[in-house]
């Protein structure tokens, strides 16, 4: 009998662990993974939540829609009114193939969707939230229309925004996608080697070349020990590597200025070993190169790393843009505009408010100073410079009758064997309401001749037509 | 005296009282259409526990608490189950109901009929003739051959066996001596369980083969005196595992699912991990009764009922049906441990062992902390067989937890 005894509490003690194991077992899981499982995206409750919701609008600054769900059955169906146009910027939201662009970054705004607090999911359970906010957006409608006509049958990107206020008035990124027939195009979208997926505005990052000298430009500006006359013979040699101008022509005299209204590559290339890495890298960090850039969409960072070990060839082809110099269409908007708006560079907004259904704004984006790139002086001289740019140098194509526009063209060699064409600038200069940067990417031209006819057509429209 | 009275019945008021505001809870949920058949169900259901509890407490001497703890299992699996699927919900009733009339018959044929102990032939040829029903007339379901069906009727023979099989072994160690004096009379119970288990194997239900095992090896370890037996059948057990594991796809796959479910989640991992995203959701209180989507993971009201469970009432209420299991297995060991009767001691520990290691299996199961085994949570989860099967085993160790006749003892 006292054997027995002993055994049955032998297992009924090992019963008792079995089951105290799988408490403390629930318990675990509860508080180290529950978090993790809850957000995989076959957790069908993560839908099912959002499916009851009305998403909110997408509206342009006009009050254009451009994305709108409506009740379908059971459920909400998105619809994208353009197609094609906003790929870039509103993205898509679709259960099968999940949210990228504002649908994914605004998804709890367009839900209404409250962080989780006690509180908060007290009140949703009383008052249940069926209506999501709508987002009025920076950009204007036609102007879009207007900029992705403009780039149509190319690759590259264009972003236009209002210099002082830091709000986009148009971004296009070429080649696009048609949201509304996703899943038809999947398949294509997924094997095409040009990446339509990719928002070349935010995160293509493309050698500058030329349009880089306006940092070079401040670099030297800020140096006053430099002696800015130079003889430029067409070409030069730095640590025996020969640095061509662009046809090879030679610009003879040159002080700063006729250096960067003919995009003479000698003279920035010689001056730079002089001027030094660490002020061009310097500069160039103020204009949010090697920054992350905090905006609506994500971001690919700028980079121009300096502060590696570079050789005098590497900071010689730097200087002209070339090289190691790597930049987001973006990132060069940002740098047109804050010479444009005396040397401040101005947090880039997408999202102007955020409207609640009861058509309240709820929440507005303000401006918002977000680097010091120059000394209004500074500022007034390069853009006086980049003026005679387009007055009477490589920019001629982006002059406007009437309106002083200032802008720097570009034309980057690269690995694919044609190059960029770039232009970036504004207008009117002493009183910028618009900056632009247009990228044609691998288009095998020179920026004088194509992207800047097409910047000037859209600040001219900007000029015309956007409303403040 | 009413002041007596009322102390002394807390356990069931208290267990009225939760009834009542689930069932306000359930009505607020489905305030949109109100039915009064469920109402009256609802509140019949309630009153049947609670006079059952009353009369339990009249007419046994043995322990009141299994009887109040199984309501309370039953009452939270019927909350669950109606809110998934109302006309199941109302089915499960019924069942509960019969269940308690099957308890009090089996609780009083029981106690009133001497001999169980001398039966043992009876239960072996019993449940051969289920088994080989069970081939004959079975349908498969999951892999398994485990049903059958008589009109619209369907039951699972193997619940009533594993009772068999407790009585079996219970009155095999009660007549220890007399069987040992045999030649390979030792070998006996082994052989028979084992044709038990290859019955089982035929059918390929797993789940129930580690049930019989447990049991088989649980009393084998405080009864048998031959040690090497035990030794001899953990071999058993190991090989017959790894058997399955290669004989059968459908083990193969459980096991595969337990390593890593996540890599199989649109196909056969689905199951396990709708319902660990059912546990996540809840947190450990719950989404509230009606406010989450446990109807997402597929059998939700029976294999996976705890999933279910926790997540609208959360793990809170996940951790108090174990421990109610916990403490109906210590009720059902104390039973065993005062028992004088031998083979009532014996039976008592392979109930509790029973209730015990399924509760388990499935727990674990629906956690992803072990494989898992598509078997019922003895009360909670739905299903007619399973609930009689259940509440006869628990009128069994309601007789087992009184003081058995002198006659009985004597004759040990």
């Amino acid at each position: 009998m006292n054997k027995e005894l002993k055994r049955i509490i032998i297992v009924l003690v090992g019963i008792c662990i079995l089951f105290v194991s799988l408490i403390v077992y629930l318990s675990y899981f509860q508080v180290f993974k529950a978090e993790i499982v809850k957000k995989n995206s076959y957790n069908k409750r993560l839908w099912i939540n959002e499916e009851k919701i009305l998403r909110g609008s997408i509206i342009d600054r006009n009050g254009k829609i451009l994305a709108y769900s409506e009740k379908n059955g059971e459920t909400y169906k998105r619809f994208y009114n353009y197609g094609n146009l906003y790929s870039h910027i509103i993205g898509y939201s679709y259960r099968e193939y999940g949210k990228v662009g504002l649908e994914l970054e605004y998804n709890n705004t367009l839900l209404n969707i409250s962080e989780s607090t006690p509180l908060n999911e007290l009140k949703n359970i009383v008052i249940p939230n069926t209506e999501g906010n709508t987002l009025k957006l920076t950009i204007d409608h036609h102007l879009q229309e207007y900029s992705r006509e403009l780039l149509k049958g190319r690759k590259g990107s264009i972003v236009a925004m209002n210099p002082k206020t830091g709000e986009v008035y148009s971004m296009v990124s070429l080649p696009d996608f048609n949201p509304s027939s996703l899943k038809e195009d999947w398949n294509n979208i997924m094997e095409d080697g040009d990446s339509p997926f990719l928002n070349r505005a935010t995160s293509g990052l493309y050698t500058p070349g030329s349009v880089f000298k306006v940092i070079s430009t401040i670099a030297a500006l800020e140096t006053p020990e430099l002696n800015k006359q130079y003889e430029c013979k067409g070409s030069t040699k730095i640590d025996g590597y020969t640095l061509e101008d662009y046809g090879g022509k030679a610009h003879g005299k040159v002080d700063l200025e006729e250096a960067l209204v003919k995009s003479c590559n000698s003279y920035f290339a010689e001056k730079s070993i002089i001027i030094g890495k660490d002020k061009i890298g310097e500069v160039a960090d103020r204009f949010m190169i090697n920054k992350s850039i905090s905006f609506d969409l994500p971001t690919k960072k700028s980079s121009f790393p300096y502060k590696e070990n570079l050789g005098k060839t590497d900071i010689a082809s730097a200087s002209i843009g070339q090289g190691k110099v790597l930049v987001t269409p973006l990132n060069m908007v940002l740098i047109a505009s804050g010479i444009g708006n005396k040397g401040q560079v101005v947090k880039p907004i997408l999202v102007k408010e955020t409207i609640s259904p009861e058509g309240t704004v709820i929440k507005a984006n303000s401006t918002q100073v977000i680097s010091d790139g120059a000394d209004v002086f500074t500022a007034n001289e390069i853009k006086n410079m980049m003026v005679e740019v387009v007055k009477r140098g490589t920019g001629t194509n982006a002059s406007i009758k009437g309106v002083r526009v200032a802008g720097k063209t570009g034309t980057a060699e690269n690995s694919s064997g044609k190059s960029h064409a770039w232009f970036i600038g504004f207008a009117p200069a002493d009183d910028p309401k618009i900056a632009i940067a247009v990228v044609l990417e691998e288009d095998g031209t020179t920026g004088g001749k194509t992207a800047a006819p097409i910047a000037r057509k859209i600040m001219i429209e900007a000029l015309n037509t956007v409303k403040e | 005296m009413l002041n007596r009275n009322v102390n002394y019945k807390v356990p069931r008021n208290l267990l009225v009282l939760f009834e009542l505001m689930a069932l306000l809870l359930l009505f607020i949920y489905d305030k949109d259409n109100l039915d009064k058949t469920t109402f009256i169900s609802g509140i019949s259901l309630i009153f049947t526990i609670y006079i059952s509890n009353f009369i339990l407490l009249r007419i046994s001497t043995g322990d009141n608490y299994i009887f109040l703890i199984v309501t309370m299992l039953i009452s939270i699996g019927i909350i669950m189950i109606y809110r998934i699927d109302k006309t199941i919900g109302m089915k499960q009733v019924i069942w509960v109901g019969m269940g308690i009339i099957v308890f009090f018959i089996t609780y009083f044929i029981i106690k009133k009929i001497k001999g169980w102990k001398d039966w043992i032939l009876v239960y072996g040829i019993v449940s051969i003739v289920l088994f080989i029903l069970t081939l004959l007339l079975g349908t498969r379901t999951k892999g398994s051959i485990n049903w059958i069906s008589i009109g619209r009727f369907s039951f699972q023979p193997t619940e009533i066996i594993k009772l068999l099989m407790i009585f079996l072994i219970g009155s095999y160690y009660t007549n220890y001596e007399k069987y040992k004096e045999k030649k390979y009379g030792s070998y006996y119970l082994m052989g028979i369980i084992y044709v038990f288990i290859g019955f089982l194997f035929i059918q390929k239900d797993l789940g129930t083969v580690l049930i019989f095992y447990t049991i088989f090896i649980t009393l084998q370890f405080i009864y048998e005196e031959d040690r090497k037996l035990i030794l001899y059948n953990l071999l058993f057990f190991i090989v017959s595992g790894l058997a399955g594991f290669f004989m059968f796809d459908h083990v193969r796959i459980r096991f595969e699912t337990w390593i890593n479910p996540w890599a199989y989640i649109d196909n056969k991992g689905y199951q396990i991990t709708q319902s660990l995203f059912a546990i996540a959701e809840g947190g450990f209180f719950g989404t509230g009764i009606g406010l989450g989507h446990p109807d997402f993971i597929p059998e939700v009201h029976t294999d996976f009922i705890f999933s279910a469970i926790c997540e609208e009432m959360g793990i809170f209420t996940g951790i108090g049906i174990i421990m109610l299991f916990l403490i109906l297995v210590y009720r059902g060991f104390k039973i065993a441990i005062s028992q004088q009767d031998k083979f009532f001691r014996i039976v008592a520990l392979g109930i509790s062992i029973l209730f015990g290691i399924q509760a388990f299996i499935i727990f674990g199961g629906v956690l992803k902390m072990i494989p898992l085994t598509g078997i019922t949570i003895p009360f909670v989860s739905y299903g007619g067989s399973s609930m009689l099967s259940s509440f006869i085993a628990l009128g069994i160790l309601q007789v087992a937890s009184e003081e058995l006749d002198l006659e009985e003892v004597q004759n040990e």
